[in-house]
């Protein structure tokens, strides 16, 4: 569904992401993982758009996005949630999910936020409340339910689990694997917490100094010890 | 009493005015963290163009209408032309290029329109209401100024609560990129956030101008008193602005009016100080993050 090609983008000088190459299949999680500075962020910038590479391409179900500004992406089905989460603090709970739904991929339906609040019943608790007062849990739930606001066929995930308590991340991955079952959501998903990530993930895709060095099965990546001590840190 | 009363009612409609151009000034600075100097001749240079055509011969609110019309094509372009180039470099450009065209427009204008002082028309009367044998300090005019700018400031606030434009006026305004991933065209929103904002900066030309005289530098001294305006109601909040500038305008009149009228400048600095002291963003600031 996702295919990466050649990738490579650069800040300035610096090579950050170098000739990646790799497939996300469709309706699987593949985990994007690595040590700080492998370039993961700027892989999921490059494909949504933030970014632009110097060269290669990343083709969407055969379209290809580094054409493509950032913006476009939710009408092509894009949903990027960023770094550090991107909840609109000054905005209410209600107007960060309206304002996801406005970007719909799917405009025969109207935007539906009751299913955001049913699969996250604490957000229904806070609808008005200013996002600036939610917990990270919380905001983390908002902005995936922000993205699932506009419909989107394949997700984009950068480092959800940081700062959250290992129980919330439990909680917040299991439901990351039943949205992919329920909706057939592709997911590509950067973590620094490997163990979690490949928990639920299908495929892992390990980066390293912007270069791609493994891509496999999560569970034949899991197994490999030689490989999760060498580059994910267990 | 009856000095008292005419000295709030002063106050009240001088506010008022003083509040347009303060929501002027939110606007830009809430969408783009720019403070926009060349805000008064912006707002000048369309009300020359309404004098242009009541010398014409058309009547005062075609003038209006077309005073208005050509502030939302002016804060359109310039923000297309002139801002965009610089945008997410740092903001000492945009800042300098908003004072070259500070005096790039006042150029223009004084080329186009003469130095000379005109007098601009003011709607309903600038005589005061009788009551009995007590002349009350407001003026049709003055009704219309006040009437005016809180019907500008409910429907921007109307805009941007309940209207999905509003929504993702906000969202690029708080934060661009989150913004950009969910689809909005930010940049179409800061063009629009502009050409809002010099509406309202030409709205207050039009008020300043009503029943006085019109020359290249008439909204000059108007921007120190706005910006006070902006700064004491907190530069990121339009119902602030109004405040802000009702609050101007009535400390003002009664310095004027109890004092002495040399003072008034001196006045609205010492605000102006207060405020920066006591609290630094404005009285309906909330508490100060923006990005947490």
């Amino acid at each position: 569904m996702l295919e990466i090609r050649e990738l490579s983008t650069s800040y300035g000088p610096v090579k950050a992401l170098d000739g990646v190459s790799f497939s996300a299949p469709r309706g699987k999680i593949t985990a994007v993982l690595g040590a700080n500075g492998a370039g993961k962020t700027t892989l999921l910038r490059t494909v949504s758009g933030l970014i632009r590479p110097v060269k290669g391409s990343a083709l969407l179900d055969g379209h290809d996005l580094s054409r493509t500004p950032a913006e476009r992406m939710p009408s092509l089905g894009l949903a990027h949630v960023p770094e550090g989460r991107g909840v609109i603090t000054e905005l209410t709970v209600e107007e960060n999910l309206r304002l996801g739904g406005l970007g719909r991929a799917d405009r025969s339906r109207p935007s539906d936020n009751e299913r955001v609040y049913s699969l996250f019943p604490v957000l229904s608790d806070r609808r008005n409340a200013t996002a600036h007062v939610l917990s990270g849990g919380e905001r983390q739930m908002l902005v995936i339910g922000r993205a699932l606001m506009a419909t989107p066929k394949m997700l984009l995930l950068d480092e959800p689990s940081l700062g959250l308590a290992p129980r919330i991340v439990a909680q917040i991955f299991d439901l990351l694997k039943t949205l992919v079952e329920s909706d057939g959501l592709t997911v590509l998903l950067v973590e620094q917490n490997a163990r979690s990530a490949l928990s639920i993930a299908d495929y892992g895709v390990v980066l390293n100094l912007g270069k791609l060095i493994v891509h496999e099965e999560a569970a034949v990546l899991a197994a490999d010890d030689k490989l999760r001590h060498a580059y994910l840190g267990f | 009493m009856q000095q008292f009363l005419t000295t709030a009612l002063t106050g009240l409609t001088l506010g008022m005015v003083y509040a347009a151009f303060a929501l002027a000034l939110v606007l830009i600075w809430r969408s783009t963290r720019i403070v926009n100097f060349a805000q008064a001749p912006m707002a000048m240079i369309t009300t020359y163009v309404a004098l242009a055509l009541i010398d014409a011969g058309f009547s005062y609110w075609i003038g209006f209408a077309a005073a208005l019309l050509s502030g939302l094509v002016l804060g359109a372009v310039i923000e297309r032309v002139v801002i965009r180039p610089v945008e997410g470099k740092a903001h000492i450009n945009a800042v300098i290029l908003t004072l070259g065209l500070f005096i790039v427009i006042h150029a223009l204008a004084a080329v186009i329109f003469g130095s000379r002082y005109r007098s601009f028309p003011a709607p309903f009367g600038l005589q005061g209401f009788q009551a009995g044998d007590v002349t009350i300090a407001l003026t049709g005019f003055g009704i219309f100024t006040i009437v005016s700018v809180l019907v500008v400031m409910l429907l921007l606030v109307a805009l941007f609560r309940y209207t999905d434009l509003g929504l993702m006026m906000r969202a690029s305004a708080f934060n661009q990129e989150v913004a950009r991933l969910l689809g909005v065209k930010v940049s179409r929103m800061l063009t629009l956030g502009w050409a809002l904002a010099a509406l309202v900066g030409s709205l207050s030309g039009l008020l300043i101008a009503g029943g006085s005289l019109v020359h290249p530098s008439y909204m000059d001294s108007v921007v120190v008193y706005g910006f006070v305006a902006a700064v004491l109601g907190g530069l990121d909040s339009p119902a602030g602005a109004v405040v802000g500038g009702f609050l101007l305008g009535v400390s003002l009149s009664f310095v004027s009016g109890y004092v002495g009228s040399e003072l008034v400048a001196l006045a609205s600095l010492v605000i102006l100080m207060l405020v920066l002291l006591l609290r630094p963003g404005g009285l309906f600031s909330h508490a100060a993050e923006r990005r947490v």
